[in-house]
């Protein structure tokens, strides 16, 4: 049983890829209806499909193909020519094979579809003027190229008239006939010097016992299997007489039909893509731990060395990471592929005439990216033939060719890749659009007004616009393109549209080339950090708070020729204000298609690969926030959501300017122990010289041995401090440092400081302002002087002492 | 001989089946302090146990979500007991712990004042909640009683499901 699911798998993967290709040609089957090529690869395909469904007992689905065959047998004779009714039928008869194939692939059988009705007329179109004798189309063989020829089944004998063992026989007998071609084509390559993969084929490997037809020899004698085979392999055989460079022509197209590949779990590259997103973190920490060390010990020799294994490891780490993401890339032709057909069953469905012209199916996109785009383009597709073309007598009149063109091209541009979908027709209508969304009251009339050009096309990605007059079956369900739009942006993609009335849409998405790593640009509002995904940053500006404009209670500036609306990232994710404004501000602008927004931030930390982790299903869903990342300091950064950010935007108000007038309770000192001073400072005997000179005056006093755990003590909140006493040389957070962040904090910009430290020069005194220090006592220093200072900075009321 | 194997089989089936029955009877919790009150877990659905490291807040939470912090490189949500439980927030000191609880998929810290002791307690100790609280959506999942003392157990998928 295991084996047969073993086989069945092949058998499934096999069709559903024979099936994907096979649309495609179909439809350029009906262009070039001659074309004896396409019509042999269709065959192919069918008989394939027959081959192994009647070996495994899919009755229905051997049914059916079979039939398929016989139509597509006859035309590739010549005997039926393809015209777009039998076309209809031959993928009728496709769907129901897809559809069968599904069916076995759920459940292991394929009952359950009804294919009478479409086998009969298949069988009507083929007629019922008997089976035509094969051996009579040798000919017509001879003329196709010699390649395509040796990967031919020979013609097909007439199944309908053999019992089960004689189809099994003749599956035997077509396996033998492709391992026959297959060594015949072995050994034309070593015949044209090329190297083999495989062990070259021996004499005694030739071992197919079984075969009802007299097995092949030997390879030197390789003509031998039977009827037509000769006839591809002849030309191969006759090379050798011609030059050397003339024998590389076949074998160079060798290699392409035998891919080497291996079929690998999805999972497996899943985790391995997981992996590299660890080792990606670990590299960033890595590069920071490094910059740490460098400054630490700037001029050590082992840095060098330090510094080159940092380095060694990034690199490999990135082409490691590129590596990976290339072996979950597919070619987005799989894609494209089903779109001939689409396009083509919707022309016959409206009545218009469309060509579609791809390119660039061979640009390739992660596996997960492939999987999701389908659906957005389908829409979009479906929207251009429906919406966008026109009916043959209108592009008449218009003096346009009667068939539309809609253009479909993946290309790469950066870090991602576009794809373009392009139409001739009619294009958008600015005034159309703004009048049926003020209609359906999607925008208000002022909003109208207002709006530019860019704006206005996007109206089309708005939940319930639709401006078909007449819902179709195509279109016209206002669900599609806002669909599009979320499952887009979901990709982290943009979308962009162009248009001009008359001449035709242009629709582009951007999409990222993959989900789990991107870049972001690192942005700092007060003490946190956020993460902004690059893709969607267009440009950062410097700006001063006087350039920020309050226009209907919104924050607004000028850039350049524009007016650019502004939210502050602190309104945003509810940051309080407690580090003090600086006079600058930094804006990143943001675009996602026609929209923009500037964000203002604190500061810009830079740019970084990071690794998108979800925060889980306890914290999903928080409208603003995609993901978080892991830093290279180990810590956790929460990564914007800019889609989400551009609509929360828009209900914030401005209050860029807004008071931070952060209210300071202060509670009158009734008693000398209201007082509260921190002595900073890393020897313990220091600490106590100035507690004893201190504590004669009652007040209340709290020790921290260094800047750091100053800091923290502060910050925490527990205590409100009247003074704090510094040292300045000690570990972790010198003195300096300690004040430089003290007085980043709006509450602390009062708060007096005072140095106490054996430094008397005259560059540390001036450091000492510098940072904010408003006293500077020196060591040693009389118990009687420091309390002074002491009292006069804490204003302590003399009638305590 | 097969006989004499049988027996034995026999024999140690019956006192497996012996053992489970006394580990059936016993709960093993882990109890720990918010406020003045003592609660507990069973201790298998405790991933770990940490003292606090750095997190980052989340915005848009109730304010017992402190944020989410990097658990050797898994990003996971930190709730505050303390403040879930009404009582307002402290700082944290040498005894504050971060709870890594799990159950399923789901994981999350819990930041509790104290550890006290892992429990053994007989499921005979173990009473329903009061009947004024006790409900579906009700956090508490037991009393358990023990030497003079209440323990409030806690059901751990309340306390890792989302409630905002």
């Amino acid at each position: 049983m295991d084996e047969f699911q073993e086989i069945l798998q092949d058998f499934l993967v096999e069709s559903f890829e024979l099936v994907e290709k096979l649309d495609e040609d179909l439809v350029e089957l009906e262009n070039t209806p001659e074309d004896l090529e396409l019509l042999n690869g269709i065959f192919r395909v069918a008989h394939t499909v027959k081959g192994a469904s009647s070996f495994l007992n899919f009755d229905v689905l051997t049914h059916l193909t079979h039939h398929m065959e016989d139509v597509l047998n006859k035309a590739r004779h010549g005997e039926l020519i393809i015209t777009p009714d039998i076309m209809d039928v031959v993928l009728e008869s496709i769907d129901l094979m897809k559809a069968l194939l599904n069916i076995i692939r759920d459940t292991s059988t394929d009952a359950g579809v009804d294919v009478s009705a479409c086998v009969a007329r298949l069988d009507k179109v083929s007629g019922g003027n008997g089976e035509v004798e094969t051996v009579a189309s040798a000919p017509v063989e001879e003329v196709v190229s010699e390649v395509e020829v040796a990967e031919e089944p020979e013609e097909e004998p007439d199944y309908d008239n053999m019992g089960n063992d004689e189809i099994e026989a003749e599956i035997e007998r077509l396996l033998n006939e492709r391992q026959d071609q297959d060594k015949a084509r072995r050994a034309a390559k070593i015949a044209a010097g090329e190297s083999v993969p495989e062990a070259p084929p021996s004499p005694i490997e030739d071992s197919t016992p079984t075969a009802p037809t007299p097995a092949p020899t030997q390879i030197p004698e390789v003509p031998s299997p039977p009827a037509p085979a000769p006839v591809a392999i002849t030309p191969k055989r006759a090379e050798p007489k011609a030059a050397a460079p003339a024998k590389r022509a076949p074998a160079k197209r060798a290699p392409a039909q035998v891919e080497q590949t291996i079929r690998v779990d999805v999972k497996r590259l899943d985790h391995l893509m997981n992996l590299i997103g660890e080792l990606v973190l670990a590299k960033n920490r890595l590069i920071k731990i490094n910059d740490d060390v460098e400054e630490r010990y700037e001029g050590e020799e082992f840095l060098e060395e330090l510094n080159q294994v940092v380095s060694i490891v990034s690199l490999v780490t990135t082409d490691l990471q590129i590596a990976v993401m290339k072996t979950r890339m597919l070619p987005i032709g799989k894609v494209f592929n089903k779109f001939p057909r689409m396009i083509r069953d919707l022309t016959r469905e409206l009545n218009k005439k469309i060509e579609l012209e791809i390119s660039g199916e061979e640009t390739e996109l992660d596996k997960s990216i492939v999987e999701e785009i389908g659906d957005p383009l389908v829409h979009i597709i479906r929207n251009s033939c429906d919406h966008g073309v026109e009916m043959p007598d209108v592009r008449l009149a218009a003096g346009k060719n009667e068939t539309g063109t809609i253009v479909l091209k993946a290309y790469n541009e950066g870090n991602a890749i576009v794809i373009q979908i392009d139409d001739d027709g009619k294009g958008l209508n600015i005034n159309m659009l703004k009048n049926k969304s003020v209609e359906k009251g999607i925008i208000t009339e002022q909003e109208a007004d207002s709006m530019s050009e860019k704006e206005a096309f996007a109206l089309i990605f708005k939940p319930g616009f639709s401006t078909a007059a007449s819902v179709t079956n195509v279109s016209g369900r206002g669900v599609g393109m806002d669909v599009v739009k979320t499952n887009i942006e979901k990709l982290n993609g943009i979308i962009d549209i162009d248009s001009e009335l008359g001449k035709g849409t242009s629709i582009k998405l951007k999409i990222p080339l993959t989900l789990a790593i991107i870049q972001a640009l690192l942005v700092g509002v007060q003490e946190e950090y956020y993460a902004i995904p690059l893709a969607s940053v267009l440009e950062t500006v410097r700006i001063t708070q006087e350039e920020i404009y309050t226009v209907e209670s919104r924050s607004v500036m000028r850039l350049r020729e524009e007016v650019l609306s502004l939210v502050h990232i602190g309104d945003i994710f509810e940051v309080d204000r407690i580090l003090d404004v600086s006079e600058h501000a930094y804006v990143v602008v943001l675009g996602l298609g026609a929209q923009k927004l500037g964000l203002i931030v604190d500061s810009l930390v830079g740019q970084e690969e990071i690794v998108i982790k979800s925060l889980g299903d306890y914290l999903k869903g928080i409208e603003g926030v995609a993901g978080a990342t892991i830093r290279g300091d180990g810590g956790v950064t929460l990564i914007v959501d800019v889609v989400a950010l551009m609509s929360m935007a828009k209900g914030v108000k401005a209050t860029v300017s807004a008071a931070n007038s952060a209210e300071e309770i202060t509670y009158e000192k009734t008693k000398a122990s209201d007082y509260k001073v921190m002595i900073i400072d890393d020897s313990k005997t220091d600490r106590t010289i100035m507690r004893k000179a201190l504590e004669p005056m009652g007040i209340n006093l709290v020790e921290a041995s260094d800047g750091q755990e100053a800091l923290n003590t502060l910050k925490s909140g527990e205590h409100s401090f009247d003074a704090m006493l510094v040292d300045i040389e000690m570990p972790r957070m010198d003195g300096y440092s300690l004040a430089t962040e003290i007085k980043k904090y709006n509450k602390y910009k009062n708060l007096p400081l005072i140095a106490v430290t054996s430094r008397t020069g005259k560059s540390d005194r001036m450091r000492g302002v510098e940072s904010g220090m408003i006293e500077y006592i020196t060591k040693p220093y009389s118990a009687d002087y420091l309390a002074s200072v002491v009292q006069r900075n804490i204003n302590f009321k003399s009638e305590f002492l | 001989m097969s006989d004499k194997l049988k027996d034995i089989i026999n024999k140690q089936a019956q006192q497996q089946n012996g053992g489970l029955d006394q580990s059936d009877n016993i709960v093993q919790l882990v109890g720990f302090i918010i406020g003045e009150e003592e609660y507990a877990v069973p201790i298998l659905s405790i991933q770990e146990i940490i003292k606090p490291i750095s997190w980052t807040r989340v915005p848009q939470t109730p304010a017992y979500v402190l944020g989410v912090f990097n658990l050797r490189g898994s990003v996971i949500p930190l709730i505050d007991l303390r403040v879930k439980f009404g009582l307002r927030a402290k700082n944290h000191n040498e005894e504050t712990r971060f709870f890594v609880l799990k159950q399923d998929d789901e994981v999350a810290g819990f930041v509790i004042d104290r550890l006290t002791a892992a429990i053994r307690i007989k499921k005979a100790d173990i009473g329903p909640p009061p009947d004024t609280i006790a409900s579906e959506d009700s956090m508490i999942g037991g009393v358990g009683k023990q030497e003079g003392k209440i323990l409030t157990i806690l059901k751990v998928n309340k306390l890792l499901a989302r409630d905002f």
